[in-house]
């Protein structure tokens, strides 16, 4: 008769482990709130307005700066200029800025690069900006390295967008209050220095006619921060080998034993091919390579993992349904109808994301929203995820509910047996709760740190200085809490070794003679995954 | 031998006392308390900018500008760059309070000496702590504003004062906002003026320091507190599991807003002996760090008065309509006012073409001003 390992464990030993990985879980917490910075940092760039004075304007090879050799002629745009036109105008976005005197550049270590264009409007009385009017934006992105002459900028990409301007107005102010536009999206930080030049044109009569009068340009750049990075990355080279060494273990176990893997093993081990995946320490290529699609990467690694996640709650609680009739190995066909949830909510994310990040590879300025086609369908994919997810929910909630309600009808024909083999069923039980729990807890502290952070995040001041970082502490902690969850379930359920005729040695002298009860029972050749079913079957057969 | 040591008596006696007269004379020329430095608002960067030696090494211009503390002066030294974002700060301000108090009996006039605000620096009184606090507020956002800009390139980094290697510091962890730098700096180079000098604890002196400092305070604060936070969610596919927050800069006209409201609403405090600001009034609520305080009652600014720097409302423009401050009523202080007709030619349905050109109709329209007697 073989169990899992989690039953035949002693309560010591149980403790001991769950002591174990509670101080990794801590540490991992502490990681990411006392060594990791925050995760991103914004930059806000005030936009330098370059007259341009060339006759060919669609010239990419000419560029506006504002630093640096060849740096071009400013002017403010409050006074009224009446002899240039819109095409001269180019707002030149050089980043990084400087600090403290010193020349700074992106390092790779920073990942990736979002830009949003902030516009500061002034309030004329006569002249009124409706809210959603339509901004056209000329947008080029040159780069240059370290290195490169000053005036050298090659072209990165180059875009004409539209987008939405939505302002408003509080009865006299000097200025609108316009929401910010999202500009692009740099998926890999590969180059030194970058340049955005943005121009309004005006090439057909109503393009770029509602935006008011126009007085700066902001654009705020986000980058990932070196540091969280490096510890990121640390703690993904930690885990990839534990989780390979793990899954190499647990494989062997299984195939030690005289019969085929049952359905639960290998979606344990389907589990932990994810979790490797998305430990796979794929950043350290980026410090060499230029891979734009890390950031779609890292959406589907992410995704996979949490389908996978999702897909063995419903097959680890079907598989304790404790409704007899298992004598048809089970398989994944008959969960069908509760795996659909999760497909279809896994594929229209995944077409979503293919859309806005997928259609960026080619053109960092794209965007999904800013057609009302494109709104529409990104979120149907959305809405249709949500309900995929709401779905399922209910469906988990059915089952748990149902594996509970047998538990306790079982429960009631406990105080029939006999003391010792009560007490084991009871531990049983309690063990299967301990880990329903420990899955319910863990998801409880993802979705409540999450809650807190967005909370955290929007009543954000600078001036409260927080030594505790506490955003990065709730990724590495919910990183590192779901790793070790899987890590303990992989080593909690590979099925155990520990023959019940052979425990002498062990201390716990009750193994011993529950396995003589045991011994009797007709049912233990077929193959099971915990010994709670064969005890609901034993219960059958009484 | 007698007459002689007489003589260089007399002569020391003399020395002495003209000494003390042009100390005397020196010290009401240029006291350390009153707003002299404002006079940066008054000079004409634009056209020192283009000198490019301005900001190297041996310019002397630190010592050109006029108005400037010792240790202004130093911070000026270590910051040449800075000074024209400061000046433009300054002149911001100032135009602020103008359109602030465009329709109060004192209106924010600036005469062209040294002091800037005339003999009413020297009076600790709410319209002087205004000035205080829109010209810290003012300094602030430009300063902030021109380090965004990125061509002010001493601008800090981080919350350390000078990260030792500043590469990596930006590498791990990135630069800190503008903003918090400009409060800084600001509080280094305005707030200096009221620390350098050692005066008598509880004296009216340290009394008006306290209070320029409080009031100084307030304006940076004021900077901060308009400031608008916008935020960007780039998590997984973009959803909010990852947001970046940043602060928006207020246009001075919203901090301008908010620090009259302040004024309106300032506290009127006296020095204890202990060097304190106490309430003069224990019913009073509590200033906080936000708040404006005063020591003085204001002049009585309906009559000219120029030994206190009060010009009187005589001449000034009123609404008859209006009940409130604006109103002839109270504008004029019960004088009356004087009707004229005239005809004015506005701008009007004006139109906007970007970048830069302003299409308007000419209106003709008759309308009378009434002018205070």
């Amino acid at each position: 008769m073989t169990g899992t390992i989690i039953e035949n464990l002693s309560g010591r030993k149980l403790a001991v482990l769950m002591t174990f990985l509670l101080l990794c879980q801590i540490t991992c917490f502490l990681i990411g709130g006392l060594v990791a910075p925050t995760p991103a940092n914004a930059n806000s760039i005030l936009g330098t307005v370059c007259q341009d004075t060339s006759t060919v304007k669609n010239d990419t090879t000419k560029w506006f700066y504002n630093r640096g050799r060849g740096s071009c002629k400013s002017i403010n745009l409050e006074d009224l200029h009446q002899d240039i036109s819109e095409a001269d105008i180019v707002f030149a976005f050089q980043m990084p800025i400087p600090r403290d005197s010193n020349t700074l550049d992106y390092s790779r270590w920073q990942q990736n690069l979002i830009g949003v264009l902030q516009f500061e409007i002034k309030y004329h009385s006569q002249m009124e900006v409706k809210p959603r009017s339509v901004v056209t934006i000329d947008a080029r992105l040159a780069y240059q390295n370290k290195g490169d002459p000053e005036d050298e900028w090659k072209l990165y990409t180059q875009s004409i967008e539209k987008r939405h301007l939505d302002c408003y107005i509080h009865n006299d102010e000097y200025l609108y209050n316009c929401s910010a536009i999202p500009l692009f999206e740099l998926g890999s930080l590969y180059h030194d220095f970058y340049l955005l030049n943005v121009r309004l044109p005006v090439d057909t009569p109503d393009m770029n006619t509602n935006i008011g009068h126009l007085q700066d340009l902001w654009l705020t750049v986000i980058h990932q921060n070196g540091g969280f990075t490096m510890v990121w990355v640390s703690l993904k080279t930690v885990f990839f080998p534990c989780i390979i060494a793990i899954l190499v273990w647990f494989w062997r176990r299984i195939h030690m034993l005289q019969r085929k893997p049952v359905l639960l093993e290998k979606m344990l081990l389907c589990l932990g091919l994810a979790l490797c995946l998305l430990n796979m320490p794929l950043e350290y290529l980026t410090l060499h390579f230029d891979l734009p699609f890390m950031l779609l990467l890292g959406d589907i690694r992410q995704g996979v993992f949490y389908a996978m996640l999702f897909s063995f709650w419903l097959i680890f609680a079907g598989e304790h349904m404790l409704i007899q009739d298992i004598s048809a190995q089970s398989s994944l066909k008959q969960y069908w109808r509760h795996l659909s949830a999760v497909a279809m909510g896994c594929i229209s994310l995944f077409i979503f994301d293919m859309c806005e990040r997928g259609v960026q590879l080619r053109n960092p300025f794209y965007s999904i929203w800013v057609t009302d086609i494109g709104t529409n369908l990104a979120l149907t994919f959305i809405i249709l995820a949500g309900i995929s997810t709401g779905v399922y929910f209910l469906f988990l909630c059915y089952m748990v509910w149902q594996v509970f309600k047998n538990i306790s009808n079982k429960r009631q024909t406990l105080p029939t047996m006999c003391s010792v083999r009560r007490l084991h069923y009871e531990g049983i039980i309690y063990r299967f709760k301990f880990l329903m729990l420990a899955t319910l807890l863990c998801a409880a502290l993802t979705v409540i740190g999450f809650i807190l952070g967005q909370v955290a995040e929007g009543q954000w001041k600078w001036d409260e200085n927080i030594e505790i970082e506490y955003t990065s502490a709730f990724f590495t902690g919910v990183y590192g809490m779901w790793n070790i969850y899987i890590f303990a379930l992989l080593v909690l359920y590979a099925p155990s070794h520990k023959r019940w005729a052979v425990t002498e040695n062990t201390s716990d002298t009750q193994n011993l003679s529950e396995e003589i009860e045991f011994n009797g029972i007709p049912s233990e050749t077929s193959s099971e995954i915990s010994s709670l079913t064969s005890y609901i079957r034993k219960v059958n057969i009484d | 031998m007698a007459s002689s040591s007489v003589f260089r008596f007399l002569i020391l006696l003399a020395a002495l006392v003209w000494i003390v007269a042009t100390e005397d004379g020196r010290r009401r020329r240029e006291p350390w308390t009153n707003g002299s430095w404002f006079t940066m608002g008054l000079v004409e960067f634009e056209k020192w900018s283009n000198q490019t030696e301005l900001f190297s090494d041996k310019s002397r211009m630190c010592s050109r500008i006029r108005g400037l503390t010792p240790g202004q002066r130093r911070v000026c030294r270590r910051h040449k760059d800075h000074m024209p974002a400061v000046a433009v700060g300054v002149k911001n301000g100032i135009t602020e309070c103008q359109h602030q108090f465009r329709d109060r009996r004192w209106n924010c006039t600036v005469t062209t000496d040294d002091t800037v605000f005339g003999p009413l620096t020297f009076i600790a009184s709410r319209e002087t702590a205004f000035t205080h606090a829109i010209t810290a507020a003012g300094v602030s956002l430009s300063v902030s504003r021109a380090c965004r800009d990125g061509r002010l390139a001493s601008c800090g980094c981080s919350r350390a004062a000078r990260p030792r290697n500043l590469h990596n510091e930006w590498v791990w962890g990135g630069c800190g906002d503008n903003l918090e730098y400009g409060y800084k700096f600001t509080e280094g180079f305005v707030d200096i003026r009221e620390r350098e000098r050692k005066v008598k604890r509880g004296s009216r002196e340290q009394g008006r320091q306290l209070m320029n400092r409080h009031n100084n305070e307030a304006g940076r604060r004021a900077v901060i507190k308009k400031s608008r936070v916008t935020c960007k969610c780039h998590g997984v596919s973009g959803s909010c599991s990852l947001i970046t927050c940043w602060q928006q800069l207020a246009s001075l006209r919203e901090i301008g807003d908010y620090l009259r409201d302040k004024y309106d609403g300032a506290t009127e405090v006296k020095v204890s002996r202990r060097g304190k600001l106490r309430l003069s009034n224990p019913h009073y609520s509590l200033p906080t760090a936000q708040d404006l305080v005063y020591l003085e009652d204001s002049p009585n600014y309906c009559v000219k008065n120029s030994s206190l720097g009060s010009l009187g409302t005589t001449g000034r423009v009123c609404n008859r309509t209006s009940a409130g401050i604006d109103g002839c009523a109270l504008l004029c202080c019960g004088r009356g006012y004087n009707t004229k007709r005239t005809t004015v030619r506005e701008r009007c349905g004006c139109k906007f073409h970007w970048c830069c050109h302003v299409r308007c109709n000419t209106c003709v329209k008759t309308t009378e001003i009434y002018t205070c007697k």
